[in-house]
């Protein structure tokens, strides 16, 4: 990831037991970036956008997603933050969930998702995808946050 | 919502129909009445002419007789006058034309004692008189003519004559008599008559008029029926598009429920693999860390710990990953049910021969390898239905019948259909090791399997079929004897209708 600032990882992940898995094999895969984690819909939001240290305000982010919270719908979020005149256009959303339906994978990628992966149930499966896409970020560029 | 109806369909048709019998038995009771009344009424008539006819024949029997005689004492006068043998000529004729109209009286008027008796004073007078003629024109025949006017002079004829036709006279008077009386009873049949076809005519008019009455009050409540079964059927129809609508809300509740239910379970079973992952992968250095125990210091290597790591933690770790395995897998099976009833059916025209064809082909292998024949019966009549669904259901029960064979028999299945007021039925019927009766219903349920568990499965497949079945509109039923093989029948309707759950 882009060397001269550090890429905030946001995680809105309800489940704590999902972000301690999802963290420990992501730091498996060397990466060592900032990440933080949010439980529901509404802090997120409210980092992403308004924190003085969130990624609207402060550098450039990646946002891993997933789409069942308690408050709100995660492809709220994804509307939000790829929406037409936000900050965060760019900002890359890796959606991670559960739900492997036809229908949704297609809405998120309509709302502009980057990218789309499924837990896989089986943890070796799910520890190599998570581990990969570690991987993934530790070679991605991100853009960063458009000024206002 | 459903209101009682209080049955005004029947019009009890029962009492109308013998209301209205009753009342045609009646009108025709009452025409036999008027035609045996017609034919006495004529019987009579007739009898009543022959008596006129008979006084008529009387009559002119009684003045035919007087005539005779009043003709035969103008003869014998003008031969007594005359001399002339003319007369006396005339005279025989008349004399001998008598006894004939005599005879002839007596015959038509013989059943009538008082004209008997009338008839014999008569006869015995003319029998005088002739005696006296006869003596007459004997005279005059012997040229004695004042003899004969002398006794002609002295006899007692004009008073004779006078009884004589007075007799007459009363004989056709008593004949008219008669008449008069006939006639009188005539006029009391014909009266008679005239009344009992008054009777009937008027109890016909009222049959009539009450079967008229009968029949339109019978069309108006027929009238009144039909109405209300119209009314009820719309609102039967009403209260099925209601009924279904609910069911299909029902139904989609019952997916959405068993989606968000199995989508839901899947979190926590991630976490609970995950960090049995974790746990087994914590086992490792652990177990190091009792190997260097053991080698370096065995002394603080208790029995309990070394169990605890080497036996306790595998095995509870090997027995959350194959129970958390399997949950995963009834999951996805729910998960995998709850997709397919929410997949948008897309009827189109389908030849099932040709589908089950395709199985055929894609599952060759398997037939093959377990020495099973497919056999289909053609023609197999054409169905408009959803292709994806139809090609689930028959492979999944042509797999089945492949897999649960009769040890010792090499399976055949047969692929058949028929079609029936429309609908179509497709079987598939095997020579397989068959299914307790006990269980033809529970095959269909999720996670039920039956008989021996010899094959690999979670008891998903029929009930994947009979929730495919249900959502083409059809059903699904199973024929088996154990030992002797299934005939499964897929009943679907000819043509997919789309219920639409927000009619």
């Amino acid at each position: 990831m882009n060397a001269h600032q550090s890429v905030g990882i946001v995680m809105i992940e309800d489940d704590e037991g999902h972000a301690r898995l999802i963290e420990k094999n992501i730091r498996r895969a060397g990466i060592l970036n900032d990440i933080r984690h949010f439980t529901d819909g509404t802090q997120a939001l409210h980092h992403l956008f308004e924190a003085s240290d969130g990624p609207a305000k402060n550098g450039p982010a990646l946002v891993l997603l997933d789409l069942n919270l308690p408050d709100m719908s995660g492809t709220d979020i994804l509307a939000q933050i790829k929406a037409e005149g936000s900050p965060l256009k760019r900002t890359p959303v890796v959606v991670l969930t559960t739900t492997d339906d036809k229908i949704e994978i297609q809405r998120c990628y309509d709302l502009g998702c980057n990218v789309y992966i499924t837990k896989p149930v089986n943890y070796e499966s799910f520890a190599q995808a998570i581990r990969q896409l570690g991987l993934f970020l530790s070679v991605i560029q991100v853009p960063e946050v458009e000024e206002h | 919502m459903l209101t009682t109806v209080t049955n005004p369909l029947v019009v009890s048709e029962g009492r109308f129909g013998r209301v209205l019998v009753a009342f045609m038995a009646l009108g025709f009771l009452a025409l036999v009445a008027t035609g045996i009344a017609a034919g006495w009424a004529t019987g009579r008539n007739a009898d009543h002419t022959r008596w006129v006819n008979h006084t008529y024949e009387v009559e002119l029997s009684v003045s035919n007789a007087r005539r005779l005689i009043e003709q035969g004492e103008a003869s014998r006068r003008g031969y007594l006058l005359t001399g002339n043998t003319e007369y006396r000529d005339a005279y025989r004729r008349w004399a001998a034309a008598l006894p004939g109209a005599l005879e002839r009286l007596q015959r038509l008027t013989r059943d009538n004692p008082q004209q008997v008796a009338t008839l014999r004073i008569l006869r015995g007078e003319i029998a005088a008189l002739l005696v006296q003629r006869a003596r007459t024109i004997a005279l005059i025949d012997a040229g004695r003519i004042d003899a004969a006017t002398t006794l002609f002079r002295t006899e007692a004829s004009v008073r004779r004559l006078m009884t004589i036709r007075d007799a007459f006279e009363r004989m056709a008077t008593e004949e008219r008599r008669l008449l008069a009386e006939r006639d009188a009873a005539q006029q009391a049949s014909v009266r008679v008559f005239y009344v009992i076809l008054a009777v009937a005519a008027v109890l016909l008019v009222l049959v009539a008029l009450a079967s008229l009455l009968t029949v339109m009050r019978y069309t108006r409540d027929l009238a009144g029926s039909r109405d209300s079964l119209r009314d009820f059927n719309e609102r039967l129809e009403e209260t099925v598009h209601e009924r279904t609508a609910d069911l299909s809300r029902a139904n989609e509740e019952i997916q959405r429920f068993a989606y968000i239910v199995s989508h839901d379970l899947r979190s926590p079973l991630v976490n609970v693999m995950g960090f049995t992952a974790e746990l087994a992968a914590a086992t490792a250095p652990l177990g190091e860390l009792l190997d260097r125990a053991e080698a370096e210091c065995p002394h603080i290597v208790g029995e309990d710990a070394r169990l605890a790591v080497r036996e306790d933690l595998p095995e509870a770790v090997r027995f959350i990953r194959t129970s958390t395995q399997k949950m995963d897998r009834l999951i996805n099976a729910i998960l995998k049910l709850s997709r397919e009833g929410r997949r948008i059916i897309t009827p189109e025209p389908i030849d099932p021969a040709a589908v089950a064809d395709t199985i055929a082909g894609s599952i060759r292998h398997l037939l093959d390898d377990r020495g099973v024949t497919l056999t289909i019966g053609r023609p197999i009549p054409g169905v408009v239905t959803d292709r994806v669904a139809l090609e689930q259901i028959l492979s999944n029960l042509i797999e089945n019948a492949t897999k649960y064979l009769q040890p010792g028999r090499p399976g055949t299945i047969h692929v058949s259909g028929e079609e029936r007021r429309g609908r179509v039925i497709l079987s598939v019927a095997d020579n397989g090791r068959g299914i307790d009766p006990r269980d033809h219903q529970r095959i269909f349920d999720l996670f039920r399997r039956s008989g021996q568990q010899d094959q690999p499965g979670e008891g998903i497949g029929l009930a994947h079929v009979r929730a495919l079945a249900y959502r083409l509109g059809g059903t699904i039923d199973v024929d088996s004897e154990p030992g002797r093989g299934s005939t499964f029948r897929l009943n679907l309707p000819k043509t997919y209708e789309h219920q639409d759950s927000n009619a």
